[in-house]
């Protein structure tokens, strides 16, 4: 699979378009805690890897849907992009 | 200040520090020190939780101290150590040393060498054995004091962490796995939030050292905030749901039956408060759960570690697996599987902490109709999303109108679903609603108009910045909170002081005095008595404070129930001891003799010379808890032998004829079988809450479709409308009017029996050994007896000035022991030789 592809932006820009419309794309950086801050909760941690499991054939475990991996645009990246490879 | 622009700062930079990892200054150290020794007087004035609590609190303190300086990598095993003493303090050695054995052997096979499918097997087959044993069923050396906090320990930590095992890269250190087991709180909270593993890992020390221990101070602060407002709301807005006549009093119910939550969420503040003394920077526990706005927000706020336990063990993995399906039925079927889980886990959690499953229809019911709601809500936000931010939301008049209008109603929806949960059975919560029908007052406003303020205070918006490190916050918020701390600590330091709350008037300094103490509230009192002279113990919910008390009665208690020494045979009085019956208990023999009397063997009829009395009552006449021979019946009829013997009779003979559970309409029964035996004098013993208990029994029997034999008793039931087959409650309320006139014809009937059969009828007030609301009726109770024609003897003081734990069973069983029998004994026999002349009565017959 193709490993070029730029997670964080796709990310951020899923995010800001699904659920954080209207809001200011400066302000969501990479490092914002998105699940313990508030803005990811189960279903829409639920609705983001579904889209990206739909939209690029990764596969995510259960176990990965944590703060470890999924609680900033950047691990979110990181981690898409690993499984990406 | 936007939250992108707080979390750009680095931790400690608005500190104005820049200090290593878990390092903090002098100055800190010290402000941190005095909070901490303010926070200590604190718990020791409002006496939180327990003695053993303020023990381990100046445990953690003084461990803090130390902790504080010593190098990082010592810090977790001197953590593990003052946990483990906090063990032994609380528990004792022996109890400590047990605990920790059976908790090495459960984290030790969690790291077997071998697969994890083996390990899985292996904890499973020590479960099954463990749970045998807390069952009753396999015999174990330790002491029954050990399962709760061994199964608060592991019961769902240990599903956590093994979860984690099987998927985490990192193994954890020795250190770690014993410090997540051992936390320093849990030695004195069987309630304990169900922390993440990783998380516990994870955000170890990191953030600035000092904000952590101030986080950790705010959030114990608080919590003592929420006990202190549990028990107004416990001691002074409870009601009992027969207690419950009309509109205001159903609001002030379901509102005060929610409210009794903040006991769970003070204490989840006080626990991961402390734990953040010693750097585990761990989410919030509750996030303003009464301003929740939806059902799915209702679930995301309260008990936060719950919500994020039951999403990572069966949450994702369950949707993850169905996904296939379609996101929406992966959802909705993951959801309701959660709160399938959800009510096991709690019977599970049940089962560890008081050794029997607890499957009650309600608890199916109430988290089968929340599951039902979230899955609606969750549904709903799939489809059309939620409103999110990521600063201060901008919000309008009709916005905010909006918010308002879903909070409370969500509000209020919860209270009626957790009056559903919590009430005695679904009949009585069902004839609550009939309150609806009573007098409207201006009253029924006061809890609408004071709950509708706080939820609009509540929804000022504000900052969404939540479970980020404090150093990620601007200096304004940080110092409110600072002062909000500080101020809160001397505030209730202040008030709590007796000369100075004595001054704002006597009644202001008597609230202030009862908030000051953890007791029993009015309601659990009630039922504790109820269970004392029912047996009942039917305690099978949280939200009781009773419970705990509960939750430390050893599994066979007095080796022989109340339903192993009675039979049914119907009739009026429902049950009688079986004749003959022996068993040997712990607390020594209790022998039966063949008229089914706890008592020696006797003649049928008295001879010559002898006087003879019968003892009416329920189990303490009857000796629960004592041996035979060790009753204050047999104490006085022996002294009666040894000091009268000789006089106006050769001898003296008590007849104990009491029966566990026994209420007064079942002495009517009781009293004719006692006439049989020909006695010179009827003792009816009395004890608290005659007057209520009396009306309760008439409701029982009418409910049942017992055969009521008594005209009297018939004539009051239908006076109050009370049908057969109506629910207790019900019955019990609409008796409430008539209590008085039950005890009166039970009294009444008894003294005139007794005086046709020529026995003098004595009335014997014994009270119980826990001062409470048992004492409310105790007036009144005597003045009917008196107007029944009774002699009256009451020892209402018999027990006054005496250390409680000197003279009763145990915390959960309030029955006297033996030096409790025999100090009832010295008082009688005083009593009776006042009134000598007139009950002992040669001609009496």
């Amino acid at each position: 699979m193709e490993t070029s592809i730029d997670f964080r932006r796709i990310v951020k820009d899923y995010i800001l378009e699904e659920f954080l419309p209207g809001e200011n794309p400066d302000e969501l950086t990479d490092d914002l805690p998105l699940i313990s801050g508030g803005i990811l909760d189960s279903i829409a941690t639920l609705k983001l890897v579904l889209h990206f499991e739909e939209q690029y054939g990764i596969v995510l475990e259960a176990h990965e849907a944590d703060k470890e991996h999924l609680d900033t645009i950047r691990s979110i990246a990181s981690l898409l992009t690993s499984k990406a490879r | 200040m936007t939250l992108t622009a707080v979390l750009a700062r680095a931790p400690g930079q608005i500190a104005g520090e820049a200090a290593e990892k878990g390092q903090i200054s002098l100055v800190n150290y010290f402000l941190v020190v005095a909070q901490l020794a303010l926070l200590l007087l604190l718990l020791r004035q409002f006496q939180i939780e327990s003695a053993a609590f303020l023990r381990l609190a100046m445990l953690a303190f003084a461990g803090f101290a130390i902790h504080a300086w010593l190098p990082l990598r010592m810090r977790l095993p001197f953590f593990v150590m003052l946990s483990l003493a906090g063990i032994g303090v609380v528990m004792g050695g022996v109890n400590a040393a047990w605990l920790v054995t059976i908790s090495l052997a459960l984290v030790g096979i969690c790291h077997l060498p071998v697969s994890f499918a083996w390990r899985g097997a292996l904890l499973l087959g020590a479960a099954g054995i463990l749970a045998l044993q807390r069952a009753g069923h396999l015999p174990f050396p330790w002491s029954d004091a050990i399962w709760p906090i061994l199964g608060a320990m592991f019961m769902f930590r240990l599903i956590g962490y093994f979860y984690d095992l099987r998927h985490d890269k990192t193994p954890p250190s020795p250190a770690q796995s014993l410090a997540y087991f051992f936390m320093l709180p849990n030695a004195c909270f069987p309630l304990f939030p169900v922390i993440d593993f990783k998380t516990f890992r994870r955000n170890y020390f990191d953030d600035d050292a000092y904000r952590i221990y101030q986080v950790g101070i705010d959030w114990m602060v608080r919590g003592v905030m929420h006990l202190i407002l549990y028990r107004i709301v416990y001691y002074y807005l409870t009601l009992a749901p027969h207690e419950v006549a009309n509109p205001a009093e159903l609001i002030q119910y379901l509102v005060s039956n929610f409210l009794l939550y903040l006991r769970v969420s003070g204490l989840f503040h006080l626990i991961v408060g402390m734990l953040y003394l010693f750097g585990f920077r761990l989410p919030e526990t509750h996030n303003r759960y009464l301003l929740a706005s939806s059902f799915t927000d209702f679930w995301r706020r309260i008990n936060i570690y719950w919500k994020e336990f039951m999403q990572k063990v069966f949450y994702y993995p369950a949707v993850f697996k169905l996904r296939k399906l379609g996101t929406e039925k992966a959802l909705v079927l993951a959801t309701l599987y959660v709160f399938l889980m959800t009510w096991f886990l709690h019977a599970y959690q049940w089962f560890w902490l008081r050794g029997t499953m607890l499957l009650v229809a309600q608890d199916m019911l109430f988290w089968g109709i929340l599951g039902l709601l979230v899955v609606a809500n969750s549904l709903y936000e799939m489809r059309h999303g939620r409103a999110r931010s990521l600063g201060t939301p901008t919000r309008t008049w009709r916005t905010t109108a909006v918010l308002v209008f879903k909070t409370y109603a969500t509000f209020w929806f919860i209270c009626v679903l957790w009056s559903f949960w919590t009430t005695e059975s679904l009949g009585a919560w069902v004839s609550l609603w009939a309150a609806l029908g009573g007098e409207y007052t201006a009253r029924m406003l006061l809890y609408p108009s004071v709950v509708l303020a706080v939820i609009i205070a509540g929804s000022i918006p504000r900052e969404s910045l939540r479970n980020v490190r404090a150093s990620a916050q601007d200096d304004r918020t940080w110092m409110r909170s600072r002062l909000v701390t500080v101020a809160s600590l001397f505030a209730l330091l202040t008030v709590s002081v007796e000369a100075l709350h004595l001054q704002l008037g006597k009644d202001f300094g008597t609230f202030v005095h009862s908030l000051r103490s953890g007791q029993l509230s009015r309601l659990d009192t009630a039922q504790l008595e109820r269970g004392y002279y029912e047996n009942l113990l039917s305690v099978d919910r949280f939200n009781s404070q009773l419970w705990e008390v509960y939750m430390n009665k050893p599994k066979n208690w007095l080796d022989v129930e109340s339903t192993n020494l009675k039979h049914f045979v119907g009739g009026f009085a429902q049950t009688e001891l079986i004749p003959s019956f022996v068993q040997t208990t712990k607390h020594g023999t209790i022998s039966i003799n063949r008229f089914g009397m706890r008592d020696r063997d006797y003649e049928a009829l008295p001879a010559a010379g002898t006087f003879r009395g019968v003892v009416l009552g329920a189990s303490s006449v009857m000796g629960w808890g004592v041996g035979d021979g060790q009753t204050f019946e047999a104490v006085v009829e022996d002294r009666l032998n040894r000091e009268w013997a000789g006089g106006a009779f050769d001898k003296y003979e008590l007849l104990n004829m009491g029966v566990p559970g026994y209420q007064p309409p079942q002495q009517l029964v009781m009293a004719e079988k006692a006439f049989e035996f020909q006695p010179h004098a009827i003792f009816y013993i009395a004890t608290g809450h005659e007057i209520s208990r009396a009306a309760a029994y008439l409701a029982e029997a009418v409910n049942k479709g017992i055969d009521i034999p008594y005209d009297g008793l018939r004539d009051i039931a239908s006076k109050a409308g009370v049908t057969v087959g109506m629910d207790e409650g019900e019955a019990r309320k609409r008796l409430t009017p008539y209590r008085r006139e039950v005890l009166t014809y039970v009294y009444g009937r008894i003294a005139e029996e007794s005086r046709k059969h020529g026995s003098v009828p004595v009335w014997i007030f014994l009270p119980q050994v826990r001062e409470g609301s048992w004492q409310e009726e105790t007036a009144e109770a005597v003045a009917v007896a008196d107007a029944a024609g009774f002699v009256v003897i009451n020892q209402e003081d018999v027990y006054k000035g005496r250390n409680i734990d000197e003279i009763r069973l145990a915390e959960w069983d309030d029955h006297p022991n033996v030096r409790g029998h025999q100090l009832i004994a010295e008082r009688l026999f005083d009593g009776l030789a006042e009134k000598r002349e007139v009950i002992f009565q040669p001609a009496g017959r």
